[in-house]
């Protein structure tokens, strides 16, 4: 499985993120960043960075694991 | 005896529930925003929970609202935020200092012109005046939603649609209107700025920012945001680029239990409750040919009442009725433009219930206020 890690702007947009997706019944979880403040969005599926987009809500993708 | 008819400043008493929120979120919560540890992580969610309830009451994104220390403070964010790049700037003449002293040091610092339109008791009338001072250069209008001195509920609607016709940032002062009538940002508000802490039943220091996301606010305080640390450069996104430094976390959920206790009321009910307290006050008070009532028919009024007693000085009045108990503010309240317009010279007295006070005080009261006349 692809995680794709999308670096949020805030800790709002993180939730906010977090709750469009949680609303679709599409896992993610918020993480602190490794380096520096901030927030990142660990979401497991393309279709949920597709729904980000849609909902207008800023990220920048980070990369991606393979777990 | 202490009855309190001076909610207008600050709502008192509180309601439990709103006591109960505070009480609880000193005991749960930490800084929001920052770290990543379970004390953070539960506050964080917790802000963004209030910052849900005020979006969902004013028709707002979350994202789009700040918290802040007052609404002075939400309204020099607004004024100066918007107007940092100069401009011709209106304002209604019946804001309150929280507006007219920043738009007035904008204007004195030659970095903004400024314009005064002046208020009628007539809604046509008022909204005329600020059509007649639309400029080509007219970047930004302030206008409150109600006069915290009469209570006079301005045309803020029709002033939202000029604005919006002639591509003006419309900024709205909603201290004395937000809880009491049903205020949304589809009103046709770019700005919202409110008190938590009145109609809103949440704790002194805290206020409000709402944002309908069309006009950038440039931030006039840097700092920690808890995001983009390695920068130097102040983030740009709300709400974290206008709540520099840590939020106040307890403050912030009392203005979330706030509004959970006046949605759970009824702002129609809570209107018609402190209006017909204003309304018998009134009747009483007209009973005395000495007493003048700052009120038109004409106009329509929040539950605010000013009024004074012939030949004797507001602050007279307001220190007599504090020897008896009551609880009203004298004076100018901040608002030297509006008191300017009524030619109140030496002030008013105001009167202002809340959803806790009691019509039979107001008549007590009424009578206290006839004893001060035939002194």
């Amino acid at each position: 499985m692809i995680e794709y890690i999308a670096e949020m702007p805030s800790y709002t947009y993180a939730v906010k993120a977090e709750k469009v997706l949680k609303a679709r019944g599409i896992r993610c979880e918020i993480k602190r960043r490794d380096e520096g403040c901030g927030y990142n969005l660990h979401v497991y599926n393309k279709t949920a960075l597709a729904i980000l987009n849609k909902s207008g809500i800023p990220y920048k993708l980070k990369g991606t694991e393979v777990q | 005896m202490v009855i309190n008819f001076d909610n207008s400043a600050t709502t008192f008493p509180k309601p439990a529930y709103v006591k109960k929120a505070a009480a609880s979120a000193m005991e749960k919560y930490g800084s929001s925003g920052r770290g990543g540890h379970y004390i953070a992580a539960e506050t964080s969610k917790a802000v963004y929970s209030a910052r849900e309830t005020v979006a969902d009451f004013f028709g707002a994104e979350p994202e789009n609202v700040v918290f802040t220390l007052n609404c002075t403070h939400a309204l020099n964010m607004a004024i100066q935020g918007i107007m940092n790049d100069g401009g011709h700037l209106i304002i209604s003449g019946m804001e309150h200092n929280s507006s007219a002293r920043p738009a007035a040091k904008l204007a004195n610092d030659k970095k903004i012109s400024l314009s005064v339109a002046p208020v009628y008791p007539e809604d046509k009338r008022t909204v005329d005046s600020f059509r007649h001072l639309i400029r080509s250069d007219t970047k930004a209008v302030v206008c409150t939603i109600a006069s915290n001195v009469t209570g006079q509920i301005m045309p803020y609607q029709e002033i939202a649609e000029l604005c919006r016709k002639n591509n003006i940032c419309f900024i709205a002062d909603g201290a004395q209107a937000c809880g009491i009538i049903n205020v949304k940002m589809s009103d046709g508000i770019n700005i919202l700025c409110t008190a938590g802490h009145k109609g809103l039943y949440g704790i002194t220091g805290t206020g409000v920012l709402v944002s309908d996301g069309k006009y950038k606010i440039k931030p006039i305080i840097q700092g920690g945001t808890g995001n983009i640390s390695q920068s130097l450069i102040q983030p740009d996104l709300l709400p974290e680029s206008l709540e520099s430094g840590t939020v106040g976390v307890i403050g912030i959920m009392s203005v979330k239990a706030g509004i959970e206790f006046v949605k759970n009321i009824g702002i129609d009910r809570i209107f018609a409750h402190e209006d017909r307290i204003c309304r018998r006050f009134i009747s009483e008070l007209r009973k005395n040919k000495n007493v003048t009532v700052y009120r038109s028919p004409s106009a329509e009024y929040v539950p605010i009442v000013s009024f004074n007693i012939k030949g004797i000085k507001s602050e007279t009045v307001a220190q007599i009725l504090a020897n008896q108990g009551y609880c009203l503010r004298a004076g100018f309240h901040c608002s030297a433009l509006a008191h300017s317009q009524l030619g109140t010279d030496t002030g008013t007295v105001r009167f202002s219930p809340s959803v806790f006070s009691r019509e039979a005080d107001s008549v007590r009261l009424a009578n206290a206020i006839s004893r001060i006349e035939k002194k």
